[in-house]
């Protein structure tokens, strides 16, 4: 039995509000990170859950995707607009977080949330441009992903609850993506995973995100090997060489899952692959697959 | 530490439990002597735990029992009907889909929820579909073998 001493379930966001602005009480929603994981547990003496709230949605409105907090990561590998988003990199990158039972409670909201290095999803919304709705006593205020992580387990997120998060859709028929996870099996945690995807017109890249995961404090994204990208055409050869710079942009640390060194090389096989991908230059066998 | 009460139903009975604010589902089912939900792991690994929430698998070592008020909650124990198996428990019976027999609940619960998507897999889908469930006898073929018997003698 975990030491809680209460467990909250507003029905109003503002109400979730006020009791996260005490000491001593975090979110819970789906809660397959936050009751099994000691670390989110440290000083927590009360839970609110924000499954209540309404917050199970994805919806298209003025150019955004909206996806609430409460939106399991099931519902987000099944829904046919994040889908077709970019190849469906976050929903295929979903698809493979955790067992199917895990993704029957699991939140996309909460892997962003956990802020751990090596989850499936950040490296997909973080090459989407994506950004948190944050929501505190003080009030909303949105944050870009790429200044949301702070470190393994740790982000700016602040007695504050994610609302939802939302994807830009300005570039939604040109934006192809790709991604690509190595581990053990699809159902285990990420020895290195990248997300990427690439705006090419008339033949020529121009502009790119390549994130990967689980080498480095946060989810990385490696801005050196997107400007390699930037201004080329997509070709094998650009793809190597921009592997190569993102293999010495990342910071892997050695692990029960994989070395430091595994991982580094590792990184320019899925950079590479996930690239491939968004151009619809994978080879057989590489190309996205899932049951 | 303060007890809180819960409603829901459990293999369609209606229940009130009294909870403890930090026991998981899976404590407060042991609690109320429904034993066959197994804690293997503990930390949402392995599928052990499985048991329908909603008509979804779920694993109940990662879930607050709180946070179940109000579900429709299907355990292993309310699959028999009348004394007889549910075509299911009959199929990993025949196909001797069990050695030590303490993760079959959670493939069993995990079928259940599969099934009933998907009531005509493929060999592939079923394997994708356990994918998440750990048998740590190793015995991961007859159990595949055990869910395409269930199928198809439910009719699919």
């Amino acid at each position: 039995m975990l030491k809680i001493a209460a467990y909250h379930s507003p029905l109003l966001l503002a109400e979730a509000v006020s009791l996260l602005a005490e000491e001593g009480r975090t979110v819970i929603a789906g809660g397959t990170d936050l009751l099994v994981n000691p670390r989110y547990m440290v000083g927590v003496r009360e839970v609110v859950d924000i499954r209540k709230l309404g917050l199970d949605y994805i919806r298209e409105e003025n150019g955004w995707l909206y996806i609430g907090a409460g939106t399991t990561m099931r519902t987000v590998a099944g829904h046919p607009k994040v889908q077709a988003l970019a190849d469906g990199i976050l929903a295929r990158s979903a698809a493979v977080c955790g067992s199917p039972n895990i993704r029957n409670m699991a939140t996309l909201a909460g892997n962003i949330a956990s802020a751990l290095p090596s989850a499936d999803t950040p490296p997909s919304l973080l090459a989407l441009d994506a950004q948190a709705v944050l929501v505190g006593i003080q009030g909303e205020r949105v944050v870009s992903l790429d200044s949301f992580f702070v470190g393994p387990g740790k982000s700016v997120r602040q007695h504050e609850l994610i609302r939802e998060l939302r994807i830009p859709l300005a570039n939604f028929d040109r934006l192809r993506g790709g991604f690509y996870k190595i581990g053990r099996t699809a159902e285990d945690i990420s020895i290195v995973n990248a997300a990427t995807t690439l705006n090419i017109q008339d033949g020529v890249i121009i502009a790119a995100r390549l994130v990967m995961g689980a080498v480095a404090p946060i989810p990385l994204r490696t801005v050196q090997a997107e400007k390699a990208l930037t201004g080329q055409s997509p070709t094998e050869e650009t793809f190597q060489r921009a592997a190569e710079i993102a293999r010495e942009e990342v910071r892997p640390i050695s692990d029960q899952r994989a070395s430091a060194d595994y991982r580094r090389r590792m990184s320019g096989v899925a950079a590479v692959r996930a690239l491939r991908q968004a151009a619809g230059l994978a080879p057989h066998g590489e190309e996205w697959h899932h049951a | 530490m303060p007890e809180i009460e819960i409603k829901l139903k459990v293999n369609g009975r209606a229940v009130a439990w009294r909870i403890h604010p930090g026991e998981t589902l899976l404590e407060a089912l042991h609690a109320h002597h429904l034993r066959g939900t197994k804690l293997i792991c503990g930390t949402g690994d392995c599928c052990g735990c499985g048991v329908i929430l909603n008509g979804r698998s779920i694993n109940s070592c990662c879930m607050l029992a709180a946070q179940a008020e109000g579900a429709d909650l299907l355990t292993v124990e309310g699959l028999a009907q009348d004394g007889k198996l549910h075509p299911i428990q009959e199929a990993f019976a025949e196909e001797g889909a069990a050695q030590c027999g303490y993760c079959t609940p959670g493939f069993i619960m995990r079928t259940y929820a599969f099934l009933r998507e998907h009531p005509h897999p493929t060999e592939e889908e079923v394997r994708a579909a356990l994918a998440g469930n750990i048998c740590r006898c190793t015995g991961y073929v007859k159990p595949v073998a055990a869910v395409l018997r269930a199928a198809e003698a439910m009719g699919g």
